[in-house]
């Protein structure tokens, strides 16, 4: 295969990435992930009512208040 | 071996106050068991192919100043012996512990149980398999001759199918998701399964030959730890700070536009490894445009990162989850920024073909990704396994070998890697004179890399434990400097 036709296909597949990648993006807009509602309560998806905002979660075992270095 | 029994309430160990509240626990532990075998089987086999590896490339690391060392046992001669550490901690414990954090954390990032278990299954032993087959051939020396892609391709077309089966069974279970925004570690995820495919097989294409075939290994080589290991490790990164410290992500905002900054200019950046190589020069120079405009998205996760954990790094002094994912997220700033002005002309002008770059490389895939995957496994397990880590101190051990043990790798081969290149580059100075002045820093990489062999060892031996739950049976978390002030540990005989 000749350097010049190889490269092509390199550089398509960079471009093939970059179209992927776009889609993605105009899917994501399309479903409104970056309206300032999900943007505003997005960053607090991994907690709950049961590991809240503000409790350490590095534990199983929860011990006592007493006990932990970050205590609620 | 038996394992004493618990009720599963001083597992959860929650007091119900509400329907709500029963059901959001109910549903992190549902979600936590329909991964459970997947997971552990992911982690058990990463980590075998960690300690192999390890001890291969401590092998290949002291060849370096022992060159004869075990050079009359073909398998054992650096030619083997190197690729086999590069492989087995690439495509077995990096991409194995990776993809079974990545399972665990889908199924509790779309709130659902993970789909398409048993897909998982058949991904994780016809991926094993292929490592396993390319390993064996390199010791063998069956080898393709590029970096980063040595196992001959039936391996290569073995792993990638344990990849699209691990990729359908995280897509089927991201379409029955449970919620509406995708968190920002599900982007990077969602992304990896995108492009590490597509990578994967057009490099191991087979139809590049001379100068393109160079073009395209180091597309490959550097693009694996583009969107295949750091979207792994940021994902993880993003995850585990806010909720061990139980605080949400500094700015949101910023945490997505780093992503989408990261997607945009990390896929151009391979060819910076061709700098003064025979390609056409706008090419390079892209890549080397490209590679510095990742400073972009690097500084949103720096800053990002850095002021999430502003006010609780005292927490570092006690949980392991965090010390090692802090430790990795530090990291990656540190290596991205390294790498972006590594390519730059007038930096390759010394650095390139050094050792230099080869303590960039560990500090990437060790520093940055295995430490948070270390920090992801010690937060994972005690919830799928229902039992906590026996040992804190080995835990403790684990730390702080890993952590030495890659600093002084990354400082020895950066420094000894500038010294080597200041001297390849004086016409005056014979080629062996470049050779004997690296020789202190070859021997600290040496011990580095003990350092964190023994590491390691304490990991696999204290997983071994929890899998068989095993061990002192533990009521209260194992973190560092707790069991001293609780007095809560009831001391069982181990099993």
């Amino acid at each position: 295969m000749s350097l010049p036709i190889a490269i092509v296909i390199i550089v398509s597949f960079l471009v093939v990435g970059g179209a992927l990648t776009l889609a993605g993006f105009v899917w994501a807009v399309q479903k409104k992930q970056f309206s300032v509602k999900q943007l505003n309560e997005g960053a607090k998806l991994i907690f709950d009512d049961d590991e809240p905002i503000g409790t350490p979660q590095d534990m199983v075992f929860k011990s006592s208040a007493n006990d932990s270095p970050n205590p609620r | 071996m038996t394992a004493p029994t618990l009720a599963r309430e001083q597992f959860v160990s929650f007091a119900p106050h509400s329907a709500e509240e029963v059901s959001e626990k109910q549903l992190r532990v549902n979600i936590d068991e329909s991964v459970t075998s997947p997971v552990v089987l992911y982690f058990l086999t990463g980590i075998f192919w960690l300690v192999l590896g390890s001890l291969a490339g401590l092998v290949a690391a002291v060849k370096f100043n022992l060159p004869d060392w075990l050079g009359s046992t073909p398998f054992l001669t650096f030619g083997r012996i190197r690729p086999v550490h590069l492989n087995a901690v690439m495509y077995g414990w990096a991409s194995l512990a990776g993809a079974g954090m990545i399972v665990w954390l889908t199924g509790r990032l779309c709130r659902v149980a993970v789909q398409k278990t048993w897909a998982l299954y058949f991904s994780v032993i016809v991926w094993n398999v292929g490592v396993l087959f390319g390993v064996v051939s390199l010791v063998f020396g069956y080898n393709q001759g590029m970096e980063w892609l040595e196992f001959p391709k039936p391996a290569g077309a073995l792993i990638a199918v344990g990849f699209l089966f691990f990729a359908y069974s995280m897509i089927s279970t991201f379409r029955k998701r449970q919620v509406e925004h995708l968190y920002v570690s599900l982007w990077y995820i969602l992304a990896s399964l995108l492009w590490f495919p597509i990578l994967y097989v057009v490099a191991n294409l087979g139809i590049y030959s001379g100068v393109t075939e160079a073009a395209m290994n180091w597309w490959f080589g550097h693009n694996a730890l583009a969107v295949w290991f750091t979207p792994v490790g940021l994902a993880g990164a993003y995850y585990f700070i806010p909720k061990v410290i139980g605080r949400p992500i500094y700015s949101y905002y910023l945490g997505l536009l780093g992503f989408w900054a990261f997607a945009l200019f990390y896929n151009w950046n391979g060819i910076h490894h061709l700098v003064g190589g025979p390609l056409p020069t706008w090419l390079v120079t892209v890549s080397i445009v490209a590679s510095v405009m990742m400073f972009v998205p690097v500084m949103a996760v720096a800053v990002n990162h850095h002021l999430t954990t502003v006010g609780h790094f005292r927490m570092l002094k006690y949980s392991p989850t965090l010390r090692f994912v802090v430790f990795g997220s530090m990291s990656y700033t540190a290596v991205s920024l390294q790498g972006s002005i590594e390519s730059l002309r007038s930096f390759s002008e010394v650095a390139h073909f050094t050792h230099y770059t080869i303590g960039h490389a560990h500090l990437g895939v060790y520093g940055f990704l295995s430490m948070i995957l270390f920090g992801a496994v010690y937060y994972i397990m005690p919830r799928i396994a229902k039992w906590e880590w026996p040992y804190p101190r080995l835990i403790k051990l684990h730390f702080w070998m890993s952590a030495f043990g890659i600093a002084l790798y990354v400082v020895a081969m950066n420094i000894g890697g500038w010294i080597q290149g200041t001297m390849m580059n004086n016409a005056a100075l014979p080629f062996i004179a470049s050779v004997n002045a690296t020789k202190p820093y070859l021997w600290a990489r040496s011990v580095g890399g003990s350092m964190m062999l023994i590491g390691h060892l304490a990991f696999a031996y204290q997983f071994l434990l929890i899998i068989y739950r095993s061990g002192p049976t533990r009521y209260v978390p194992a973190w560092f400097d707790l069991r001293s002030t609780a007095e809560k540990v009831e001391e069982k005989q181990a099993l």
